[in-house]
């Protein structure tokens, strides 16, 4: 145990001192710019699984809610009636309004030609349906005024109670009447305050919410084809390498063909095959990158194999299995390590393509490739719904992408080298 | 004559002739390697064929009634079956589908107008060439001056900034750069059309020929069409081009930076011959040699990456037929299809080992 101390170089005594987390820290004392590279994409990656793994925390709404008007634009406000008060009045929703049955009614302003009567009209009826028999009623009574302005004036003068107006043009006059507050709004469920930061689809759905919500997909995608593959290509792979002869011969002629054959075009078929469902593009996709990681393995072992220390073990009697698990497997696993992280990035692009397709997933899930496909139609007037699923898709790829390249500068000295 | 057969005979007769002069000039090793790769290519053919027949044949619920739809009544399900042989044994189906793939006859097509597969796609597969052919040479030059120009900035903004590129590049979305190049200079700037192959009117004056409508529009002297071609194909070209060009500055780089470490290179800088000259001219052709055995592989994501071009831009090739077909359940058509994609990706692939060979005289078995 001494002697070993003593030849082996400072910085590995170093190493030896501190635990795992420091080690991998220290890491970029060697690997500089491939470690930063690695250690930025690793956040990346470990943020989209944390978002594919409780979108509810990030999404403000569901991926099927329609949470809002159609086709507003990123960050702006929905254009929706709401109520306006003097702001010392207390009165910031339509049931202030109720009065005992039998009292005046009070007066609420409006703007002649603009359908904010109508909502507040509505609305008011069916809160009205709701105190019946209560004692109580609401029952306002409209005033309607010709500008905004002179509906803004009598609010301030106290002419009237409150006023019912378009949300965006009360935007730009608020600034006139500061004794003035703005309410909630009369549409149900549709805030004027917005919140849509990323602006709303053809159906009203929240872009952003739908983004999130698309994480889960891709990544689920990503990994489960990318394992399937690699849990069916590296015993292929060991066994084809690792024994020679016919066996190799043909799976090598299948494997060549299938990975000279352009992706998408095969997973195109099976899905097309298959019928839509997320588990029919999984298969498809996996389908495809068995023949990566049997090229990879095979091509390990086949060098491995001739490596001296097998030749020992083999000498001294180890049986086939043995070599496999213990001198062969180990060597290969690296490899594959950093193939699966590429993998991952390919597969999620992938299944981003059969889905823009209109292939594989049903048509109304949350996923980026959906999302795009629909917002096509629209890019002439709606430019957000083709922009943001795609920065998303390249995202989560980069990442993934970004890691194994880092991972592969590291761990393959050879490649570092060029 | 129609027009997919006049194309075969513009790209077929050349490179059998080459193939002929190659044959009785080359070396024997040079033949013995030709004939050898031929004879992997069946097997490869083969392969692809039989897997699309099978994957294809394992349909839960049968294709006719499924093309049909509620339209259909039994007895006209029960009278295409009969006629199309799909009463018959899989192993039966399954020769004639080989027969089929031989002689490139795949019959009528299930629905649309019932034509022949292979008239419909003597229209399609010419605007998939028109496409590709154009993106590839984009791609190329793009990809080997900007590897080239990396390397000899090795470790430096310039060779930084390219690899940067090569790694977005790769993790775009193909149909989402042509989305965004249809935004910018489509809807933005108006400047170039986003859909489709020519103008309509001006469509009716082209004269059809091979059906690559550059070609016919050169041909027969129409400018205002070769015009409206021109400007239709620039997004979608430039669309597939840059994705594949990534690529092919990664390799260039590390291929150019290995070549540049071998003694020659160094005998050359040491002749006192400029730097720029020893990259371009003594590095750059030796680094290519393992580029354009890549060049083989490339065919599959470009095809690939066709399909989504064509689609993003309603584009009339093969990959959006494909697509149209799939949709509309056309089985014999989708089957058609994806087997004359094997038969392109074995072909280019055949091609390109064979030129490789001449290039590198230590490639031959």
């Amino acid at each position: 145990m001494a002697i070993e101390t003593q030849t082996q170089p400072e910085w590995r005594k170093d190493l030896q001192k501190v635990g795992f987390a420091r080690r991998l820290l220290a890491g970029r004392r060697w690997y500089g710019a491939d470690w930063w590279l690695v250690a930025i994409s690793a956040v990346m990656v470990l943020a989209f699984i944390i978002l594919a793994l409780f979108p509810s925390l990030f999404a403000n709404y569901g991926p099927d809610e329609q949470a809002g008007p159609r086709f507003l634009a990123p960050g702006a406000r929905p254009d929706v009636p709401v109520l306006v008060s003097l702001a010392s009045s207390g009165i910031t929703e339509l049931s202030d309004l109720e009065v005992p049955t039998g009292d005046p009614r009070p007066p609420v302003g409006v703007v002649r030609g603009v359908p904010t009567a109508q909502a507040l009209n509505d609305q008011a009826q069916a809160l009205n349906d709701q105190l019946s028999g209560t004692g109580t009623e609401l029952r306002p009574r409209i005033a309607r005024f010709d500008t905004l302005d002179e509906v803004l004036q009598a609010v301030a003068d106290g002419t009237v109670v409150a006023a019912v107006v378009q949300s965006s043009e009360y935007e730009q006059l608020a600034g006139n009447y500061p004794t003035v507050a703005e309410g909630e709004s009369l549409t149900g469920g549709v805030s004027s305050a917005g919140g849509f930061i990323l602006g709303t689809n053809q159906i009203g759905q929240d872009v952003f919410s739908r983004l999130i919500w698309g994480t889960r997909i891709a990544l689920l995608i990503g990994f489960s084809a990318s394992i399937i593959a690699l849990v069916l290509g590296v015993p292929l792979g060991l066994l084809a390498g690792f024994t020679g002869g016919i066996l190799d011969r043909i799976l090598s002629v299948i494997m060549d063909s299938l990975y000279a054959f352009p992706g998408l075009i095969l997973a195109i078929s099976i899905t097309a095959v298959l019928g839509p469902s997320v588990l029919n593009v999984i298969v498809a996709i996996a389908v495809l990158y068995i023949p990566t990681y049997y090229r990879i393995v095979r091509g390990q072992t086949l060098s491995v194999k001739e490596e001296l220390y097998v030749e020992a073990a083999r000498s001294i009697g180890a049986r086939s299995v043995e070599i496999l698990r213990r001198y062969i497997f180990p060597n290969v696993i690296p490899s594959v390590a950093i193939i699966f992280s590429v993998n991952v990035a390919d597969a999620i692009l992938t299944g981003a393509g059969l889905s823009f397709l209109g292939l594989g997933l049903p048509p109304n899930t949350a996923d980026w490739g959906i999302d795009l496909a629909r917002g096509q139609g629209f890019i002439q007037t709606a430019w957000w719904l083709i922009t943001f699923p795609g920065i998303a898709i390249m995202l989560v790829v980069l990442a993934f992408t970004m890691m194994g390249e880092g991972l592969m500068e590291i761990f393959n000295p050879k490649l570092r080298e060029r | 004559m129609s027009p997919l057969s006049l194309i075969f005979l513009i790209i077929g007769v050349p490179a059998l002739v080459g193939l002929i002069y190659i044959f009785v000039r080359g070396s024997a090793g040079l033949r013995r390697y030709i004939i050898t790769r031929i004879a992997l290519t069946l097997p490869m053919v083969f392969i692809l064929a039989s897997l699309v027949f099978f994957v294809l044949r394992v349909i839960p619920g049968d294709p006719v009634s499924s093309a049909l739809g509620p339209k259909g009544s039994p007895e006209t399900v029960a009278r295409l079956n009969e006629q199309l042989g799909l009463n018959d044994p899989l192993i039966v189906q399954y020769a004639r589908f080989l027969g089929s793939v031989v002689t490139l006859d795949f019959g009528n097509s299930l629905t649309g107008g019932h034509r022949p597969i292979v008239d419909e796609m003597s229209e399609r597969f010419p605007a998939t060439l028109e496409l590709v052919i154009p993106a590839a040479i984009f791609s190329l030059v793009l990809g080997i001056f900007g590897g080239a120009f990396a390397a000899s900035r090795r470790k430096r903004t310039a060779d930084y900034s390219l690899r940067l590129y090569s790694v977005i590049i790769y993790s775009l979305p193909i149909f989402w750069l042509g989305l965004m190049l249809q935004l910018l200079f489509g809807v933005k700037l108006g400047w170039l059309p986003i859909a489709g192959r020519i103008d309509a009117v001006v469509g009716t004056t082209l004269h059809h020929i091979t059906n690559i409508y550059s070609v016919d529009a050169l041909l027969t002297g129409n400018w205002p069409a070769l015009r409206s071609v021109l400007a239709h194909l620039v997004l979608p070209t430039l669309t597939l081009g840059l994705i594949l060009s990534g690529v092919f500055v990664r390799l260039t780089r590390i291929n150019v930076i290995e070549t540049m470490q071998q003694d020659y290179v160094e005998a050359a800088r040491a002749r006192g011959i400029r730097e720029r000259v020893v990259i371009y001219n003594h590095a750059l052709k030796n680094a290519m040699i393992p580029v354009i055995t890549l060049i083989g592989l490339q065919v599959a994501i470009l095809l690939a990456g066709a399909v989504l071009t064509e689609t993003v831009f309603s584009w009339p090739g093969m990959g959006r037929y494909l697509v149209e077909r799939i949709s509309s359940r056309d089985y014999t058509a989708v089957q058609s299809v994806i087997t004359m994609f094997a038969l392109f990706v074995a072909l280019i692939s055949l091609a390109v080992d064979i030129i490789y060979s001449l290039v590198d005289p230590r490639v031959r078995y």
